[in-house]
């Protein structure tokens, strides 16, 4: 019993930071129906800044995690300036930016291998090695103040887009792009806006896991496809969806990893991922397939 | 003639593709109810869509109350006071009825006076205020489309445009939303609807426009254009397949 409540605990932890990973890459898909392949990319990117800044100056990664995000959130302004935002008129607009997103991934890893080498790196606070017990429950505090960081992240979003005006203009474009333009909603903003905040999560992201995994330039392609099956489960472009695939996929993955074995876990997610598309294409909490 | 919104000589198209309106021509008067017919392809969605500046014409003037808006954005139209619902999914599914007008108001930018407002369309349509808190696209296609229509209200516009707010509904529902068509009109908006079936739609408009490949063939007082042998024609003869 006890490791079963240990196993889910570690779940959990790790869901949290995977369901924040997901949020904005879902985020950036409803709005602007981009499959941002280099979303993952970005997060290593925060996880080199979270690390370069308690490396150099002693500041605590959830210290950096703001200034992660602010950074990250530029980046995507950027980003979405020079490369998104003058085609977002043509009508093969999502199949392009599939091919963009991938070499951005590509140039980003790059950039970073180039910049920090492929060493492996993990940001080391003194709480990232650090464990309590309840009971005989083995909680690290590193995963624990991972998943409860991400979880508050998460909900503030949540509250954003469910009462500000902002919030209010991007679940309409989500949901009815022409409509929201109709009633007035600048729906290029929205996309600039939505853009912002989707990469500055993925930088939020970067803190946290950069003291919850060892991370280098190439590691993102380890998460492309768990990033993906998320977004997909949760109905792409759901992030509600989205974070229940996480937090119901991680600890799924933990219980694999413990009684199955590690190598497993990482399949739990493409096994849920097929399963998914053969069954309900549309997602677990989508209503009508979105994919094609 | 009628100095309220005139559309003269209207030519326009999708991109750089071919001309869908080719001088179409339009005369609205003050809150009357319009209904514009023609068969499939006419150009009835792409006349009300070049209304509401979702579309840039090519030719032709758009006036409005003595002043030419032709080339004006959609959320510049909303303002001077021409609202529209398009054809078939005009809401949004995964948000409330509650949420949904708030959208409608979304220029007003002041949520007090958003509140109050709809308030008001609660009042008009107690359906909506039951279904206050209910997602939009769990209602029923009646009740979406007096959503769509009351949505409109909030930002209280002159004009209001319904692309087929008809479609898909029971004969039962759509003469309710006839009702609400007429209501609206009756409290000195002006309607523009565009209606599948042309002796519905004229039977419960003003005013009739025909409109067939892109341009206006007739248009008159709605019980003329029922008279009119040309419309027998238009539905029934076989002068397209010659
Ligand atoms: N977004 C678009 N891009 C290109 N062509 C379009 C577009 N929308 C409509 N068309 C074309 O314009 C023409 C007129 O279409 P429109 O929708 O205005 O007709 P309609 O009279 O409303 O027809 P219906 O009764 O079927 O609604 C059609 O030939 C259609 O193919
Ligand atoms: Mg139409």
């Amino acid at each position: 019993m006890d490791q079963i409540i240990q196993v889910a605990v570690l779940g959990i932890g790790l869901g949290g930071v995977f369901a924040l990973m997901g949020s904005g890459l879902s985020l950036v898909f409803g709005v602007m129906r981009i499959v941002n392949l280099a979303h993952p990319s970005l997060i290593i990117g925060g996880a080199y800044i979270a690390y370069w800044g308690f490396k150099l100056y002693g500041i605590d990664p959830l210290i950096m995690l703001p200034v992660c995000a602010v950074i990250l959130a530029v980046t995507g302004i950027l980003f979405y300036k020079v490369f998104f935002e003058r085609d977002a008129k043509s009508a093969t607009y999502s199949e392009m930016t599939v091919l963009l997103t991938f070499a951005i991934a590509m140039i980003v890893e790059g950039a970073l291998g180039a910049a920090f080498s492929n060493t492996q790196r993990v940001t080391s606070p003194v709480y990232a090695t650090d464990a309590f017990f309840i009971g005989d429950v083995f909680i690290p505090k590193g995963q624990l103040y991972a998943g409860i960081v991400s979880i508050v992240i998460i909900g503030l979003l949540a509250a954003f887009l469910k009462y500000s005006r902002l919030g209010y203009a991007i679940r309409a474009t989500t949901q009815n792009r022409e409509a929201a333009a109709l009633l007035g909603v600048n729906v290029n903003m929205v996309g600039l806006m939505s853009f912002a905040i989707g990469i500055g999560l993925a930088g939020a992201a970067g803190a946290l896991t950069s003291f919850v995994f060892s991370f280098f330039p190439a590691k993102h392609w380890e998460w492309v496809a768990v990033l993906m099956s998320l977004v997909v489960m949760g109905g792409m472009g759901s992030i509600l969806g989205t974070v229940i695939a996480a937090f119901s996929l991680s600890i799924v993955a933990a219980f694999v990893g413990t009684w199955i074995g590690s190598t497993w876990s990482t399949m739990t997610f493409f096994l849920a991922l097929f399963l998914v598309l053969l069954f309900r294409p549309q997602g677990l909490f989508g209503e009508k397939p979105e994919l094609v | 003639m009628s100095n309220f919104l005139t559309v003269k000589g209207v030519t326009a198209g999708y991109g750089d593709g071919p001309a869908i309106l080719d001088d179409a021509h339009m005369t609205v008067q003050k809150g009357k109810v319009h209904c514009i017919i023609g068969p499939n392809g006419a150009g009835k969605s792409t006349l009300m869509k070049a209304i509401a500046g979702m579309l840039p014409l090519r030719k032709g003037e758009i006036e409005f109350k003595g002043e030419n808006i032709a080339g004006q954005r959609p959320d510049q139209m909303l303002r001077r006071g021409i609202a529209f619902v398009p054809q078939e999914r005009a809401l949004f599914p995964k948000m409330t009825v509650r949420e949904n007008l708030k959208m409608g108001g979304y220029i007003l930018n002041n949520d007090k006076a958003l509140t109050s407002r709809i308030d008001e369309i609660f009042d008009r349509f107690p359906i909506l205020k039951e279904r206050a808190d209910q997602h939009a696209g769990t209602m029923s296609g009646g009740q979406q489309q007096t959503l769509a229509m009351a949505r409109t209200l909030i930002l209280r516009p002159e004009v209001v445009m319904f692309d087929e707010p008809s479609l898909g509904l029971a004969p039962k529902i759509v003469r309710e939303m006839f009702g609400i068509v007429r209501m609206i009109a009756d409290t000195g908006v002006t309607v523009l609807l565009v209606e599948q079936n042309a002796v519905m739609g004229l039977k419960n408009a003003d005013w009739g426009v025909v409109l067939d490949l892109g341009r206006t063939l007739f248009e008159g007082p709605s019980a003329e254009v029922l008279a009119d042998p040309r419309i027998q024609e238009l539905y029934l003869g076989g002068r397209r397949a010659a």
